[in-house]
């Protein structure tokens, strides 16, 4: 269970990490934390012929709070856990960092590899889109920023081209109304999501406003759920809201079963953490709902 | 061949390496350093944990040439004078190993959790270890030696790096 | 509880201090600090790697293999391939029959005509590093016709069914049946009748380290040297001997430092033959290190049973008859020595348990299937085959409206030894008292009615009973109660008093967890007198140590003390006549302890036992003593059946919208008669209820309708870690046996053999409002909120 040989660079630049990959002709993969990465390589199940490794390129490993609060792409999950400039802008991201592995996948994986490799169970990917996330990518014409709902396009797959590379998630100020909710349930600790689910909402004179639901390990991407967000919109959260709600996120999804859950848990687990990730997020904007 | 550069358990180290060389492969083989042991190459057993820079990391999701500019510990080096540690003796005297093959990665995961927080409740311990895969205990004497072992340094009788004749 | 020892051997001879003490292991130092030598920490001059392709489907034929690309390949020193090593004459590893009807199943070393199941190795490259060597395996061109793969094992002898071995009339291994009592008619006259299918998910021990084999031939001598992972240095060195055809001592087997082994590496392998043909070949050592994908796909499975259970109970409970068929998944080829029957027969056999039950019939049958083969793995069928059992006893006591704690109780045999209908000699032990302590422990009444407020809130806690017998100290006795009269076990050891006074035991009993180096130290201390830092133990190496049939089924403890009593008591004989001698005293006024002799009552009269030895190595003077004065015994030890006892008991929580199970307590009552060292039964016990714990919500091999192997990693085969298992507590009952050596019963299999059966129960309590019962392992998330779902459906 030993890597392919590859091609190794170790740039100093993104500029030059970029025109590395286009060098590589779509047979070039970015090195990041490595987390998702190697495992796939020792197993040959991934064959790159060119490895960009990001370790030296400077100015990937900084956060700016700014309203919201930039994150650099090669910024660890243990540091995004660990930052309490994370934690008072992003708490959500903070609280699914949680669940990502265990301390030495966290200490070495990062926030930017974790996006790009798009794995549909996967809990950054998860919170870029339930907050809105804006990824900044660089390629060698210059530098484009992606919303996070066009971000993921498939299991894997991203809106990235093959010579470029993240650099950069922003995320969004939160309004001071919303409250958040993060659950997920996994067979194992620290194990993939079987599902998960990460809600905001705002709480208006006693109504629900700007519901965002999204849901990882149940579609091919983690995946927003509009019809429950637009059922939301200006209801109360009660019983029969609830109740509706979890209906909705059930019925939206149409999930594949594997040897680790049927789609019917999958779709049904789906509306249940939804349901409870909207608990989490009413009660803690502090309003009744 | 790539030239890395690098400390292993505070000694400098260059060598020349594959870029496809695994860390782990680099510490056992290259080096010598056969307390770190490999059991998946998956990520996801722990036993290959090694410290770089002082923070837990799978050496065998790591290549040899990303380790290039860091100091590295194992096993090896938590009690240079061929004794035990805290930690270590801790290990021995709650039961915490059984066959001993997880144990390294074990003893290196608790070692940085120590590091940081000296009084984990079991609830911290059971979490931060959790990466690691012990086939043989069922973590029950392994939580009770991390315990042990904090409490000795919490009462500061010890130093984490004291080693004692082994 | 005392019970008189109709044995001669005395395991607190007079002056004994250790055995039965909680001692720190003296094996720990060196792996904590990282200077254990397991097989892949070994390095030989000129040493080449090994990695093995393998088949990427489930059945074919093989119809050509092209290995020239990657003999090409710079670094490749050769492929070889089935050819190859039948050019050569290696004979295949043959799994013999036993049972009228059976064949015996050869396995070649790698196959010359047909694959049989995915993982199965085809071809080995042996280059300069493992890396080469792993891209070489991608350049062999193999051409597969593929044949139907055989997955269910209920369809395996249909008439169209494909045939894995062609030289075998059906894919049938072995069938046997067998009927003690009367029970069609008490299952006719009963007042109720309770029946299940239990089909036990596939399993295995999954020890961290994987399997490793490190070869070198000795062209001059014509022998091999050959480093393997195994639990069975000599039944290796048996098997690969014959398979080259060389005497047994042409072969030095040793297995170094072992990384856990669970049973799974209690069988040869094919690769312990193919490396060595490599390094013979070649002229220099070979080195294979399995890799956790090949270990998954390719080292023995367990456990997978489809178990058909009947439960026979008159009105008022009492248990009359029971009945089962055991269909075992056995996969590609037989195992070595069991044969793929080892799983049905032992869930079968020990189907009564501890239950007063005079009416008992069973069948068993094992049938080859395109999966990997099955062998042991801890606690064997008996663990499968006693979930079964205790799952059923608890849906019977749910449909009885009684409690499953005092349903057990009302049909539990006695305390004194007891042969059960089919035949098992029980040699007593707690059977009601460690259900009685398990029910204290927990503080069952408190328990019911935190459960019942729980459920006003909304939240569902159970509990889970599984009490057990765990038949141990596996001997050719214990072999055949279990319906293996073919596996004939054969152990000796030695004890040696050294010139300069320290002792030396040789067995053949390996040691990868279980401590020998501290236990077997105790009890040579013991023994001979001496200080426990004075004793050395010597396992590993057949050049060095007598021959073992190898550590597994709980036997270690049980045959290794029986032979070290013997053959150190012995020795303690000569030593007693040494020092009198010296001391001018008679032999019955020595006392021997703390490494002295000295005159009873009189310790100013000491002599060191390093003095005494010396006397005897180097005094003229002790050769005027008469008979053999060798300070050394060889001793050999089958004992009697004997079986350890107990109760597992677990506490969860339930989640029934997402079926996540969080374990709360587990509680854990173990007799393993006298204790040779309680901190050592405390670790086993432990780590075997972990496991257990495992297998009931996580583990599972998993293949699909094609024979495609969908578990190749830990992130698809799921280990338990700190975070799932939670808190193990372990009490301990200590009823000697009246049969062994020292009273000993064997231990280390129970917690992986009853948890699963009271993990299920707890969660199926804990559900029990929605009316959920299970019929399978694992229980995951998934399967039970979908029976919760399923349950709640059907309401409406």
């Amino acid at each position: 269970m030993k890597p392919a040989p590859f091609e190794y660079h170790a740039p100093e630049t993104s500029v030059e990490a970029a025109s590395l990959l286009r060098e590589a002709g779509g047979d070039g993969k970015i090195l990041a934390g490595g987390q998702s990465l190697l495992p796939l390589m020792n197993l040959r199940l991934a064959r790159p012929s060119v490895l960009v490794d990001l370790r030296r390129v400077q100015g990937l490993d900084g956060t700016l709070a700014n309203g919201g609060i930039r994150i650099g792409s090669m910024v660890r999950h243990g540091q995004v856990q660990r930052s309490h400039e994370i934690q008072s802008r992003v708490p959500m991201l903070t609280e699914a960092m949680r669940h990502v592995g265990h301390p030495a996948i966290r200490n070495r994986g990062t926030l930017g590899g974790s996006i790009a490799h798009a794995d549909p169970a996967a809990e950054a990917p998860l919170v870029a889109v339930a907050l809105g996330a804006e990824l900044v990518a660089l390629g060698p014409d210059g530098t484009r920023t992606i919303q996070a709902d066009d971000f993921f396009q498939g299991p894997f797959m991203t809106a990235l081209a093959d010579d470029e590379l993240l650099t950069e998630i922003l995320f969004p100020e939160a309004p001071a109304s919303a409250g958040w909710g993060f659950r997920e349930v996994a067979r194992a600790h620290g194990d993939f999501a079987l599902v998960a689910v990460a809600a905001v909402v705002s709480v208006e004179d006693g109504r629900l406003r700007d519901a965002r639901i999204a849901v990882a390990g149940a579609a091919d991407r983690p995946m927003r759920i509009a019809a429950a967000e637009q059922a939301l919109e200006g209801a109360a959260w009660d019983a029969g809201t609830r109740s509706d709600v979890e209906q909705i996120v059930r019925d939206a999804l149409s999930p594949a079963g594997d040897s680790h859950a049927s789609a019917e848990y999958r779709k049904s687990v789906a509306g249940v953490l939804a349901a409870r990730a909207l608990d989490d997020a009413t009660k803690a904007t502090g309003s009744t709902a | 061949m790539r030239t890395v550069s690098l400390t292993v358990n505070g000694n400098p180290v260059e060598e020349e390496v594959e870029p496809r060389l695994l860390l782990s492969d680099f510490l056992r083989h290259e080096l010598g350093l056969t307390g770190t042991h490999v059991g998946c190459e998956q990520g996801v057993c722990g036993a290959c944990t090694v410290l770089v820079d002082g923070e837990t990391v799978r050496s065998c999701l790591t290549l040899a040439c990303q380790a290039d500019g860091t100091a590295i510990q194992t096993v090896e080096g938590l009690a240079p004078n061929g004794g035990l540690n805290v930690l270590q003796r801790a290990f021995q005297e709650n039961h915490g190993l059984q066959c001993g093959f997880c144990t390294p990665g074990f003893l290196m995961a608790a070692t940085a959790l120590l590091e940081r927080n000296d009084d984990p409740s079991e609830e911290e311990i059971r979490d931060e270890l959790s990466g690691n895969i012990c086939r043989c205990t069922g973590y029950t004497g392994i939580v009770r030696s991390v315990q042990a072992a904090a409490l000795q340094l919490r009462e500061g009788t010890v130093t984490a790096s004291e080693g004692t004749a082994g | 509880m005392t019970t008189s020892l109709p044995i001669d051997h005395e395991l607190h001879p007079a002056g004994a201090q250790y055995v039965g003490a909680k001692i720190n292991r003296v094996e720990d130092p060196r792996f904590l600090r990282g200077e254990g030598r397991f097989v892949d920490d070994m390095s030989l001059p000129g040493m080449l790697h090994a990695a093995f392709l393998r088949s990427p489907v489930a059945h074919a034929n093989i119809t050509s293999i092209d290995t020239s690309r990657a003999a090409a390949l710079p670094g490749v020193t050769a492929v070889f391939t089935g050819q190859d090593l039948e050019a050569e004459g290696i004979q295949p590893i043959v799994s013999r029959a036993f049972l009228p009807g059976m064949g015996d199943n050869l396995r070649e070393p790698l196959p010359t005509k047909k694959v049989r199941y995915v993982g199965e190795a085809v071809a080995v490259v042996v280059a300069d590093s493992r890396y080469i060597a792993e891209d070489a395996c991608e350049l062999i061109d193999v051409e597969y016709e593929r044949l139907p793969a055989v997955i269910d094992p209920e369809g395996a002898l249909d008439p169209g069914a494909a045939l894995l071995h062609e030289d075998l009339p059906a894919n049938l291994i072995g069938r046997k049946s067998e009927s003690h009592g009367d029970p069609e008619r008490v299952f006719a006259e009963a007042d109720h009748v309770f029946s299940h299918r239990f089909v036990h998910g596939r399993v295995a021990g999954v020890p961290i380290e994987c399997r490793g084999v490190i070869a070198e031939y000795d062209r001059g001598r014509e022998g091999f040297l050959i480093y393997s992972s195994t639990q069975i240095p000599h039944l290796t060195r048996s098997v690969a001997a014959e398979c080259f055809g060389l005497a047994e001592s042409d072969l030095q087997v040793i297995a170094p430092d072992v990384g856990g082994g669970f049973g799974i590496k209690a069988h040869p392998y094919i690769e312990e033959v193919v490396i060595p043909f490599a390094a013979r070949r070649i002229g220099r050592p070979v080195k294979w290190i399995e890799d956790r994908y090949e270990h998954l796909s390719s080292a023995v499975h367990a456990k997978e049973l489809v178990m058909d259970l009947e439960l026979a109970v008159a009105a008022d409970g009492t248990f009359l008859g029971m009945r089962g068929r055991y269909n075992a998944n056995a996969g590609a080829y037989g195992c070595f020595p069991q044969t793929g029957m080892v799983d049905a027969m032992c869930a079968a056999t020990l189907l009564p348990s501890l239950y007063k039950v005079d009416h008992v019939s069973y069948e068993i049958l094992a049938v080859y299937t395109n999966k990997c083969m099955t062998g042991t793995y801890r606690g064997v069928g008996w663990g499968a085959g006693h979930t079964a059992r205790e799952v059923l006893i608890d849906d019977a006591a749910r449909a009885l409206g009684r409690d499953p704690l005092e349903l057990r109780l009302q049909n539990c045999i006695p305390s004194e030894p007891y042969r059960s209908v089919v035949g098992m000699n029980y040699d007593g032990g707690s059977y009601q008292e460690s259900m009685e302590q398990a029910r204290d422990a927990l503080d069952y009444d408190a328990l019911r009615e935190r459960q019942a407020k729980l459920r006003e809130e909304g939240r569902y806690i159970g509990v889970g009973f599984s009490p057990f017998v765990e038949p141990a100290g596996f001997g050719s006795k214990a072999a055949a109660a279990v319906g293996q009269k073919h596996q004939v076990t054969y152990d000796w050891g030695s004890v040696t008093l050294e010139g300069d006074g320290t002792v030396t035991v040789r067995m053949g009993f390996h040691s990868h967890g279980q401590g020998h180096e501290t236990t077997f130290a105790q009890v040579a201390a013991d023994q001979l007198g001496v200080r426990m830092e004075d004793v050395r133990i010597k396992y590993g190496d057949t050049e060095g140590v007598p021959y073992s049939t190898g550590t597994f089924a709980s036997r270690s403890g049980v045959i290794g003390s029986g032979l070290i009593m013997r053959a150190g008591g012995d020795v303690r004989d000569k030593l007693l006549r040494l020092a009198a001698h010296l001391m001018e005293v008679s032999p019955a006024d020595i006392e021997l302890s703390g490494g002295k002799a000295f005159v009873r009552g009189a310790p100013d009269t000491a002599r060191t036992i390093k003095e005494v030895a010396q006397y005897a190595y180097f005094g003229p003077g002790s050769r005027q003593l008469e008979g053999d004065m060798a300070l050394t015994s060889t001793r050999s030890y089958d004992p009697p059946e004997s079986y350890s006892n107990g109760t597992i008991a677990v506490v969860v929580e339930v989640d029934p919208e997402t079926g996540k199970v969080t374990i709360e307590r587990t509680v854990a009552i173990e007799d393993c008669g006298v204790m040779l060292n309680p901190t050592i039964v405390e670790g086993q016990v432990a780590g075997a209820v972990a496991q257990g714990i495992g297998g009931a919500l996580y583990e599972e091999f998993v293949y699909d309708d094609d024979g495609n192997f969908l578990s190749g990693t830990l992130l698809d085969y799921l280990l338990a870690s700190s975070m799932e298992v939670g808190p193990i507590e372990v009490h301990h009952i200590e009823t000697p046996s009246p049969v062994t050596d020292g009273g000993i019963k064997g231990m280390g299999e129970a917690g992986t053999l009853a948890a699963p059966a009271a993990v299920l129960n707890a969660v199926a309590d804990a559900l029990s409002p929605f009316g959920v019962t299970f019929t399978s392992t694992p229980i995951t998330a998934s399967l039970i909120r979908d029976a919760v779902a399923a349950k709640r459906e059907g309401e409406q």
